[in-house]
């Protein structure tokens, strides 16, 4: 009883700290790539166009790692939304200002961290309505 | 037999393996309990490596089918550890070559996303399975739910040529392939589902 109860907290723990992996990598790597190829010069809504192409790119490349190790819907979707939102932020920030490398990183595993946030309470509201 | 899905599947058991770890680590539980369920005669449709053989229950009667004859020469590895009765056989859902009403169940394990026509398939299973017989689906369907929604219909196009469509109702190809639903029990959002249906007698 007791070791299925900690085999049962540490698939969870294994889990929680993969998602958290999965999606602040993504959002840093997401956010670093928009910034790299984006251009001060550019017109704001080009740049997020261009880091939200770019962020979803990236992590169909990245995402099959994940994915092997932690799961696959529940990779995949917080992932690519993470990627997305990431391009298309950094994308648009890097138009208006230039941001430094920390700047980036940082903003782009925040941006991770707050759509799998966001993810896991759509996931409990939907449990609540099924229950 | 439809060669393209056979191909594809083929291509794909070289790496399966290597990408279901952290999915099948994921749904062990939730498929343990789903798969508790067997009882009697039992169809396993889309065995694939045979990831799933572990979570089956002991002592069972069970036939196993795939498209790929890659995937059942991995699965029988794993089906040669199983502890009951277990016949894996290269077949197509959409020619399956039993009588009609020859299984008191038909269990499925991430099989709708990838059969070419659903609705066929469910109901080539209607067709074998005896009336009032269930089926025990675990699958990943489209969402209702934005963005999600919008997430798997992306997905869809860049995945389908070596894996799974994303974003497939198959609750509602149960119902219109005529089985009644018993039971939806979302897992994971409204995507990763359990779905409990019957013949109709």
């Amino acid at each position: 009883m007791v070791s299925q109860k900690g085999d049962i907290l540490e698939r969870r723990f294994y889990f929680l700290a993969g998602d958290a992996l999965s999606n602040s990598t993504i959002g840093m790597a997401s956010a670093w790539l928009a910034t790299s190829i984006v251009d001060p010069t550019w017109h704001i809504l080009t740049a997020m166009l261009t880091g939200m192409a770019a962020g979803m790119g990236l992590s169909l490349i990245l995402m099959p790692l994940f994915v092997s190790l932690f799961g696959a819907m529940e990779v995949m979707l917080p992932v690519m939304l993470t990627a997305m939102l990431a391009g298309m932020v950094f994308g648009m920030l890097d138009a208006m200002h230039v941001q430094t490398f920390l700047e980036v990183l940082l903003g782009g595993g925040l941006v991770g961290i707050l759509v799998l946030m966001l993810t896991y309470a759509a996931d409990a509201g939907i449990h609540s309505k099924n229950s | 037999m439809d060669e393209s899905t056979k191909r594809k599947w083929d291509f794909s058991s070289s790496f399966y393996d290597l990408m279901a770890y952290g999915p099948e680590r994921r749904w062990a539980p939730d498929k343990r309990n789903l798969f508790a369920n067997m009882q009697g005669k039992v169809l396993f449709v889309a065995m694939g490596t045979g990831q799933d053989i572990p979570f089956f229950p002991p002592g069972r009667d069970i036939v196993g089918i795939d498209i790929s004859p890659q995937m059942l020469a991995r699965a029988r590895t794993r089906a040669a550890n199983y502890v009951g009765l277990l016949d894996l056989q290269v077949m197509d859902i959409h020619k399956l070559e039993f009588p009609d009403h020859s299984f008191d169940q038909v269990v499925t394990s991430c099989t709708f996303c990838s059969v070419p026509n659903p609705i066929a398939g469910l109901t080539a299973l209607r067709r074998v399975l005896k009336a009032g017989g269930m089926l025990y689906m675990f699958e990943h369907t489209g969402s209702h739910v934005f963005p999600f929604n919008l997430m798997l219909d992306v997905m869809t196009p860049l995945w389908k040529s070596i894996g799974p469509e994303m974003n497939r109702d198959t609750v509602a190809n149960v119902k219109k392939a005529g089985f009644e639903i018993q039971q939806v029990n979302n897992i994971y959002l409204d995507v990763v589902k359990t779905i409990i249906a019957t013949s109709p007698a």
